[in-house]
C-alpha cells in the first residue's frame, strides 16, 4: 500500500524536535589528549565468557577476580602483564548477580543480590565447593532491589548499601538501608535514606561510602558517607527504624521542594552527600569506586577515588575531607572513551586501574558499544598538568596541582573562575542546577614551589556546588589543563 | 458473463501473468540437471509420466511410477474455472505440466464441450466449499521470504518481484496459482500434500505456525477479490513513522468499512493504513470529520488532514471539507491508535448526505468492478456426460482413485517410439508435447526396459533423480545442487561458511550414518542443522523408505582397523582432555549438548554416536576435507600425525578412538573444560548446574539441574522445595532463572517445618507484611556445600536444630529418575514435636503411612517416620518428627 511516503517525510523534519534521540551528554573532549598519559589497554575476553563485570579483587597470588552478573566469579591470570595475556579460570558459578567481591582468609566474599556468601573451595581442586550464607536477612522480594558489597572493613564486616524497592518505595526489610555483615553472620543496620545505591567503599581514612543514584531526593548521582544512625536523604526507608533495636525514626520527614542546607537544620540525621556530581558533566550514573593506594604506581592521585559512570562510560576522580564533623570534597574528569558502561574499578598491584562493566539492550543508554568489557588504564609515567585536588579554607579554597602553576599567570584573580549553584532537595525526580551564584575571586596566591594557589572568595556559599573553569591556567612549562574543570561541594566551611 | 468470455478473459490474464513459453515440454527437473545414465532418464520418464497406466506390462515393472492427483475432493481445491481451462488444454494453461491433452483430437467445439462436462462431473463427487480469500501483503512478504529459504525454490523457479519465474526450463512448474487456488485450498494442500498427490514427488514440508498460510499468501498474491476497503496494520512505535525499525507491519487484507472493531482486535500503539474508492453519489462539498491521535486522510488526490501522532496525549478532533465530483474517488486513510485513551471515528457529510459513517456500499477496493467468484452449480446431465467422458478419454487410468473403468492402451511390449503418444503427429492418443529429446531417451529405454532388473545402485540412483533429491544435496557422480540455485539456500550461522547454509552432501552418505539415523531423518524429518533454513521434507514413508537399505548396500568406503582399547577409563578421559579448550577445543566451534558454542555454532557433537558409523568417524577425523572440499574443521592429525603427541603416546587411530569412547555417553558425557557460557540455557552434562536468582522459586531461588535428567527449585528465603520438573535445567538471565522442561510438580509457599498449633491452624509462609518471616520462626539459611557430582546439600537452622538437606537424583529401574531426599538433623537436646510438611495437592491418597500419591506426585518415606493426611484444600502430607539430641534422620524418594 502506499500513501505515507510524504507523512513520512514530514515527520523525519519534525522528529529532530518532537522526539529527540536520547542525548547522553557532551564528550569531554578530552580522550586523546588523556591517551598520552594514561591509555587504556584491552583485556581480551574468550567468546565463551560473559564477562559482564559487577565487581572485582585482587587475589594474593595477583590474579584478578571478577565477579559476574551471570553469577558467575572468574579468577584471570595475566590481565595485568602487558600486553595482557589472560587466562579465565571459573571459580565459582551460579550465583545470582555479583556485585560486591572480598577476599579473606582463604575466600572469597561475594555479595550478590539476596545475601552475603562466603565462598571456599574446601578440596583444593581449583573450584569452589562451599557457599556458606553470612546473612540474606534484609528483604528482597521486588525488581531493582540491588545489592552492592564493600570489601571487609578493619573488622571484618562487609559493608552491604540496598537499593529501594523498584527504585522508588521500600516495600521490603531495610530496602534504603546500608547494613553491616560481621564475620559470624550478623546483621547491623547502619543508616537509612538511600535511593538506588552503587559501589561501597572507605576513603583514605577507612570511612565508608556509598555511590548514589540521581533521582527523588537527590539532584544528581553523589558519593554518600554511610554514617551510623545517619539518615541519607531519601525518606521511603523511614519505614524500618522500628525493626532496629537502638534506633529511633527521625523526629521529622524532609520538606519538599526544599534544600539540602535548609533540611539538615530540621532533620537532626540527615547527612548531606560529601561530593555531589554534577549531572551529565560528571556522569549520569556513576558506579563502584575504589582508593587509590598504589604508591604512586599509577601517578599523582594516591589516596584519591576513583569511579566509573555506567552510562558514560567514564572514569571520575573525587577526593573528601571532614569539615566542622561533615564530609565533604570534590570531584574531577580523569578519563573518557571507554568501550562499556562501566559497573566497577580495581587497582592492579602493578598499580594499572582495572575497569569492567556492561550494557543491556533494553534497561538504560549506555555511550560505550561493547556488550561487555574488561578494559585497564595505564600510566605511562608522563605527569599531566591536572588540577590534583581543592581543599576547602575558611575564607576560600586551595587548589593544588600535579605541576608547577606559572605563578605570573596563577596569581591573577580573573584565571580563576568559579560559579556555585545547588539542587533542589525534593521528592522529585532530579533537579537542575538551582540559586546560580558567581562567586567573586578576591586573591590568588601561588604557593613558593608553583604546586598549590590560596584562592581567597569574597563569600564561599553553604550548600552550593563550587563549579571550579580554570581554562586559562598555564603550567610553569606553558602546558594547558589536561582537566579544566572541578566541583566543590561545600557542606560546611571551616571555622577557621 | 458467458462461458466463452470468460474463458477468453481468463486466457488473456494467464497470458499477463505468466511469460509465454516455446518450452512447453513436461518438466522433471532431475533429468535436466542429473548426470544419469541416459537409459535410466528414459525409465524416469516412462515412470513420471505413468506410461503403464494406459500401456499395461505383464512384468513388475515401474511400480513406482508416479500417480496422477487424486480427484475425488478436487472441487474444494481448485477453482472450477481454472479446472475447465486446464482440462481444455494443459499445456497452455500450465506450460511443463505432466498432464497429457487428451482432448487433442477433439474439435475447439467439442473441447469446449467436453471440458466443460468433465468440470461437472469432477465438481458432483463431493460438496465444494470453494471460495476466494484476499491475499494478506504482510504474510505475503514473510511467505516470499519462506518461499526462498524453506526450500521450496529448490525444485519450484525463483521468482524476480513482479512474479515472473526465472528458471522454467528446470523447474517444477506452477503455473498462474492465483486462477487455481484459494489461500485456504493452497494452505490445505501445503499441510498434507500427500494426501491428493499421494506419490510424494511434492514432498509435506512440515510447514510450522503460519508458514502454510505466508507462503500461501506469497504465491497467491494477485488474487483480486471484491470488497470495501484494503487495510495494512502495524505495530510498535508507531508514533515514529512507520518506516521506522520499531515498527513491524502486521497484516493486510480488506475490511468492510473504517470501523476500529470490523478489524478484529486492535492493540495498542497499531496504525491502520486504510486505501480504498469511495462513491460520491452527487457533485457537491463534502466534510470529513474525524476523531484520532493522529493520521492522515487524502481524498481524490487531495490530502485533507495530517496530524504527526504522539504517545504521550489523546485523541484530537478534525475536520476537513472539500469539493468532490460525482463517481468512484480515491480515498486514502492513515490512522494511528496510540497514546492515552485512543479513539478513532470518521464521518462523512454532503449534499442530500446526512453526516454519518461512510458505509459499506459506498467503498470498493477497486474503482472498476472485481467479479465476485460464483460457484459453479453442477449440472446433473452435464455431469453425467462427463463421467461417461472420463472413462472413454482414458482419465481414469491415471487417476484411478475414482474407480471409474477405463479401457488400457497397447500393451507396453507392443509400444513403437515412431507412434502414437510418442510420435509429434496428433491423434486419438493423449498428447504430453514431449520435445525430441525426451522422445528419444524414452526410444532409448523402451527395447527390454520391462526385463531389466536394476542394480541397488541404479534403483537408488534413480529414486534421487525422480525425488530430485539432488536439487538440495551433492551427490558425486549423480549431481547436485544447480549453480544458478545455490544462492537462494540460506542459514542463520554465517560462520560455518557454505556448511552453514548447504543441506548436507549424499556422496558416501550410506557409508557415513547410521541405517537408523538415515530413516529417522528421512521418515520422520529428524534434524541436526537447525542452522540450515531448509529443513528436510517428508516424501512418505512408501514413496522413499526403501532408499534406507539402499545408501547401505550402495555406499562403500574402506575398513579403517579400529584399535583394541586397552582402558577405557583412560581412553574416555583422553577424549574429554581433547574436547575441551586446553585440548583440541572442539567446542570452540561445536555446540555441545544444546549448550552454545562461543564461535561458529557448528553441529552439537554430542549426538555423533547417535547418527555417524565409527568407521566414517575415523576416515573424517583423519582428513575432514577429503569429504567436504570447503570444510571449516581442520585436520588435528595431519599426515596422520598428531599435534598431542602427549595424549594415549600421540597414537592416532587411539586418539580418534577415544573421542569417540567419549562421546559414546551423549549428552552425558563429561562436561569440556571451557565450555561457553554465554547461552542464556544451562544444559546439565555429567555434573549437577545450579542457578541462583528470581524466577521459579521465588527472589531467593535455587534451581539445581542434576545429570538424571531431573531439577528441583529450592527457595532460599523459606528453605523449601518449591519445584521439581523433568528434561531440560533451565534458562537463565542475568540474576533471574527459568524452569525449562516438563513433567512439572509444584510445592506451595511456606517454610518446611512447623509446631502446628492444632490440626486446624493455618501452615505460616512469607506474605507481602510478615517482613522479619521465616527469621521469626527460628529459621536462618547458611548456604550449601556440593558433593562429587556437585550435588548441593542446604544447610539451615530451624530453631535450635542444624539442618542438612540433600537432594539425590536416582535413575530409576524404568528410565524415569526420581529424588532421594536425605535430611539430616543435629540438634544439642531433644526437640518439641514439631511436623515436616513433604508434600501439598487436591487429590492425596495414602496407600499406606509410608506411601501418598499427591496429585502426579509419589512420595515415600524410607526413614523410620510415617506421614499423615492433613485434609484440607489442598491436602497436605506431613510427617511428625520427634528429633533426639545429637543426630537423626529423615529419608524420603520423590517420584513422577
Amino acid at each position: 500500500m502506499v500513501g505515507n511516503r510524504y507523512l513520512n517525510a514530514l515527520w523525519a523534519l519534525t522528529l529532530s524536535t518532537l522526539l529527540p534521540a536520547e542525548d547522553l551528554g557532551e564528550m569531554w573532549g578530552s580522550a586523546k589528549e588523556e591517551a598520552k598519559y594514561y591509555p587504556i589497554v584491552n583485556i581480551p575476553i574468550p567468546p565463551e565468557v560473559p564477562m559482564r563485570t559487577g565487581s572485582f579483587e585482587i587475589l594474593p597470588d595477583g590474579r584478578l577476580a571478577v565477579g559476574t552478573r551471570r553469577g558467575d566469579i572468574y579468577f584471570v591470570k595475566g590481565a595485568f602483564d602487558s600486553p595482557p595475556t589472560p587466562d579465565y579460570h571459573l571459580f565459582a558459578s551460579g550465583q545470582d548477580e555479583i556485585f560486591g567481591l572480598a577476599w579473606k582468609n582463604g575466600a572469597m566474599t561475594a555479595t550478590q543480590f539476596g545475601e552475603v556468601t562466603r565462598i571456599s573451595d574446601t578440596d583444593g581442586d581449583g573450584v569452589a565447593d562451599r557457599y556458606d550464607t553470612l546473612s540474606n536477612n534484609w528483604g528482597y522480594a521486588e525488581g531493582h532491589e540491588f545489592a552492592f558489597g564493600s570489601k571487609h572493613d578493619p573488622e571484618g564486616n562487609i559493608w552491604v548499601a540496598l537499593g529501594l524497592s523498584g527504585s522508588y518505595k521500600s516495600h521490603n526489610l531495610f530496602r534504603g538501608w546500608a547494613v553491616k555483615v560481621t564475620p559470624d553472620g550478623k546483621m547491623i543496620p547502619v543508616c537509612s535514606g538511600l535511593r538506588s545505591p552503587g559501589g561501597v567503599g572507605p576513603n583514605a581514612e577507612g570511612v565508608m561510602f556509598s555511590i548514589e543514584s540521581q533521582g527523588p531526593w537527590n539532584g544528581c548521582c553523589s558519593l554518600k558517607h554511610l554514617k551510623q544512625g545517619g539518615f541519607l536523604g531519601h525518606p521511603a526507608s523511614y519505614n524500618w527504624y522500628p525493626f532496629v533495636p537502638g534506633m529511633d525514626t527521625p523526629a521529622v520527614e524532609p520538606n519538599t521542594p526544599s534544600r539540602l542546607q535548609v533540611e539538615k537544620k530540621r532533620v537532626k540525621e540527615l547527612v548531606p552527600p560529601a561530593v555531589r556530581f554534577p549531572y551529565i558533566k560528571m556522569g549520569r550514573s556513576i558506579s563502584g569506586f575504589r582508593l587509590n593506594q598504589t604508591g604512586g604506581k599509577f601517578g599523582p592521585f594516591e589516596n584519591q577515588i576513583f569511579l566509573g559512570d555506567y552510562t558514560l562510560s567514564i572514569i571520575l576522580r573525587a577526593t573528601t575531607e571532614e569539615i566542622n564533623g561533615v564530609w565533604q570534597g570534590a570531584c574531577y574528569p580523569f578519563r573518557e572513551g571507554l568501550a562499556s558502561g562501566i559497573m566497577h574499578v580495581e587497582f592492579s598491584p602493578q598499580g594499572q586501574l582495572i575497569a569492567g562493566g556492561f550494557t543491556t539492550n533494553r534497561q538504560w543508554p549506555v555511550r560505550g558499544t561493547e556488550p561487555f568489557a574488561l578494559q585497564r588504564i595505564d600510566w605511562t609515567g608522563l605527569m599531566p598538568f591536572e588540577i590534583k585536588e581543592i581543599n576547602i579554607a575558611k575564607d576560600g579554597f586551595l587548589i593544588n596541582f600535579t605541576k608547577p602553576v606559572d605563578p605570573s599567570i596563577a596569581a591573577r584573580t580573573e584565571v580563576y573562575n568559579i560559579t556555585t549553584y545547588t539542587h533542589k532537595f525534593s521528592a522529585g525526580y532530579g533537579s537542575p542546577e538551582v540559586d546560580q551564584t558567581t562567586a567573586k575571586v578576591t586573591k590568588a596566591i601561588p604557593s613558593a614551589d608553583g604546586l598549590s594557589v590560596n584562592v581567597h572568595l569574597e563569600k564561599i556559599i553553604e550548600g552550593h556546588i563550587h563549579d571550579f573553569d580554570l581554562t586559562t591556567m598555564k603550567s610553569m612549562e606553558g602546558g594547558t589543563l589536561l582537566h579544566t574543570k572541578a566541583y566543590y561541594t561545600v557542606n560546611e566551611i571551616p571555622k577557621n | 458473463m458467458t462461458k466463452i468470455v470468460r474463458l477468453i478473459t481468463l486466457r488473456t490474464m494467464l497470458y499477463f501473468s505468466v511469460v509465454p513459453v516455446a518450452l512447453a515440454q513436461p518438466i522433471i527437473p532431475g533429468l535436466v540437471s542429473s548426470e544419469l545414465d541416459p537409459k535410466l532418464k528414459g525409465l524416469v520418464l516412462i515412470e513420471e509420466l505413468n506410461c503403464v497406466a494406459c500401456h499395461q506390462s505383464a512384468e513388475p515393472f515401474a511400480a513406482r511410477s508416479k500417480k496422477a492427483p487424486r480427484l475425488s475432493a478436487v472441487g474444494s481445491r481448485v477453482n472450477p474455472t481454472y479446472l475447465e481451462a486446464f482440462i481444455s488444454d494443459p499445456h497452455e494453461t500450465k506450460p511443463g505440466t505432466t498432464m497429457p491433452d487428451v482432448l487433442i483430437q477433439l474439435d475447439k467445439e467439442e473441447r469446449k464441450q467436453v471440458a466443460k462436462s468433465l468440470t461437472h462431473f469432477l465438481l458432483s463427487l463431493k460438496k465444494n466449499d470453494f471460495s476466494l480469500q484476499p491475499p494478506d501483503a504482510v504474510a505475503a512478504e514473510h511467505g516470499e521470504h519462506l518461499f526462498r529459504s524453506r526450500g521450496c525454490v529448490a525444485c519450484h523457479s525463483p521468482r524476480n518481484e513482479a512474479g515472473t519465474e526465472l528458471l522454467q526450463e528446470s523447474s517444477v512448474p506452477l503455473g498462474a496459482l492465483e486462477k487455481k487456488y484459494s489461500v485456504k485450498s493452497l494452505v490445505d494442500f501445503l499441510r498434507h500434500p500427500h494426501s491428493s498427490r499421494p506419490s510424494g514427488r511434492m514432498p509435506d514440508l512440515r510447514l510450522q505456525g503460519n508458514d502454510a498460510e505466508r507462503i500461501a499468501h506469497y504465491l497467491l498474491r494477485d488474487t483480486r477479490v471484491p470488497g470495501p476497503l484494503a487495510y495494512k496494520m502495524y505495530r510498535g512505535q508507531v508514533w515514529e513513522g512507520l518506516e521506522s525499525a520499531k515498527v513491524e507491519a502486521e497484516r493486510a487484507g480488506q475490511v468492510r468499512d473504517f470501523a476500529l472493531a470490523s478489524l478484529g482486535r486492535v492493540h495498542h500503539q497499531t496504525a491502520v493504513e486504510y486505501q480504498g474508492w469511495l462513491k460520491i453519489p452527487q457533485q457537491g462539498s463534502y466534510t470529513f470529520y474525524l476523531q484520532m491521535n493522529g493520521g492522515s486522510l487524502h481524498v481524490n488526490g487531495k490530502q485533507l488532514v495530517l496530524e504527526n501522532p504522539s504517545n504521550r496525549r489523546g485523541p484530537k478532533r478534525m475536520q476537513a471539507s472539500t469539493e468532490l465530483p460525482a463517481g468512484w474517488r480515491k480515498i486514502e486513510l492513515t490512522y494511528f491508535h496510540t497514546g492515552r485513551d485512543p479513539k478513532f471515528s470518521f464521518e462523512l457529510e454532503g449534499p442530500q448526505f446526512k453526516r454519518q459513517a461512510i458505509p459499506s456500499s459506498m467503498l470498493s477496493v477497486s474503482e472498476h468492478p472485481i467479479p465476485a467468484f460464483e460457484p459453479l452449480v453442477v449440472d446433473p446431465a452435464l455431469a453425467a456426460r462427463g463421467r461417461k467422458h472420463f472413462g472413454i478419454l482414458g482419465c481414469a487410468k491415471c487417476h484411478d482413485d475414482l474407480r471409474i473403468p477405463s479401457k488400457s492402451g497397447p500393451a507396453f511390449a507392443t509400444l513403437d517410439p515412431g507412434k502414437g503418444c510418442l510420435s509429434e503427429a496428433p491423434g486419438k492418443w493423449p498428447r504430453f508435447n514431449l520435445n525430441g529429446k525426451q522422445r528419444q531417451l524414452i526410444a532409448k529405454a523402451l527395447p527390454g526396459v520391462e526385463q531389466e532388473r536394476l542394480n541397488e545402485r541404479q534403483q537408488l540412483e534413480k529414486a534421487l533423480v525422480t525425488f530430485n533429491c539432488i536439487a538440495c544435496h551433492d551427490r558425486s557422480g549423480l549431481g547436485g545442487i544447480a549453480p544458478e540455485r545455490n544462492a537462494n539456500f540460506s542459514g542463520t550461522r554465517e560462520a560455518l561458511g557454505n556448511q552453514g547454509r548447504l543441506p548436507p552432501p549424499l556422496s558416501h552418505v550410506g557409508a557415513k550414518l547410521k541405517p537408523e539415523w538415515i530413516a529417522e531423518v528421512l521418515l520422520r524429518g529428524k534434524r541436526q542443522r537447525e542452522y540450515l533454513d531448509a529443513s528436510m521434507p517428508q516424501f512418505g514413508e512408501a514413496n522413499v523408505g526403501h532408499l534406507v537399505n539402499l545408501f547401505a548396500k550402495v555406499d562403500k568406503l574402506e575398513a579403517v582397523t579400529i584399535p583394541k582399547i586397552a582402558n577405557i577409563k583412560e581412553s574416555k578421559s583422553a577424549g574429554y582432555e581433547m574436547m575441551g579448550t586446553t585440548g583440541f577445543s572442539c567446542i570452540a566451534c561445536h555446540d555441545f549438548n544444546g549448550q552454545k558454542a562461543g564461535g561458529a555454532g557448528a553441529l552439537d557433537i554430542v549426538h555423533v554416536t547417535d547418527r555417524l558409523q565409527k568407521n566414517w568417524f575415523h576416515l573424517y577425523m583423519r582428513n575432514p576435507a577429503r569429504f567436504h572440499s570447503t570444510v571449516i574443521m581442520p585436520s588435528y592429525w595431519p599426515g596422520g600425525q598428531s599435534i598431542r603427541p602427549n595424549l594415549l603416546k600421540g597414537d592416532t587411530a587411539q586418539q580418534i578412538e577415544a573421542l569417540w569412547t567419549y562421546l559414546l555417553d551423549g549428552p552425558r558425557a563429561k562436561k569440556p573444560k571451557g565450555l561457553s557460557r554465554q547461552s542464556a540455557e544451562i544444559r546439565v552434562t555429567d555434573v549437577a548446574e545450579i542457578a541462583r536468582g528470581r524466577g521459579t522459586a521465588g527472589y531467593r531461588g535455587i534451581g539445581v539441574g542434576y545429570p538424571e535428567g531431573i531439577n528441583l527449585a529450592f527457595d532460599s528465603e523459606e528453605m523449601a522445595l518449591r519445584q521439581l520438573w523433568k528434561g531440560d535445567f533451565a534458562s537463565v538471565n542475568h540474576g533471574s532463572f527459568r524452569a525449562r522442561g516438563g513433567e512439572r510438580i509444584s510445592f506451595p509457599p511456606g517454610i518446611p517445618f512447623h509446631r502446628l498449633k492444632s490440626m486446624d491452624d493455618n501452615w505460616p509462609y512469607k506474605g507481602k507484611s510478615n517482613y522479619t518471616f521465616p527469621h521469626d520462626h527460628g529459621y536462618q539459611f547458611r548456604g550449601y556445600h556440593l558433593d562429587a557430582l556437585r550435588r548441593p546439600t542446604f544447610l539451615y537452622h530451624y530453631g535450635e536444630v542444624t539442618v542438612e538437606d540433600l537432594f539425590e537424583d536416582v535413575p530409576g529401574k524404568d528410565g524415569k529418575a526420581w529424588f532421594k531426599r536425605t535430611f539430616r538433623f543435629e540438634t544439642p537436646g531433644a526437640q518439641k514435636p514439631f511436623y515436616f510438611r513433604a508434600a501439598s495437592g487436591k487429590k492425596i491418597t495414602a496407600q499406606v503411612d509410608r506411601e501418598f500419591v499427591i496429585d502426579q506426585l509419589q512420595l515415600r518415606i524410607t526413614s523410620d517416620h510415617k506421614g499423615v493426611v492433613r485434609e484440607g484444600d489442598p491436602g497436605e502430607v506431613l510427617i511428625p518428627l520427634t528429633l533426639p539430641k545429637g543426630r537423626s534422620t529423615l529419608t524420603l524418594e520423590y517420584r513422577w
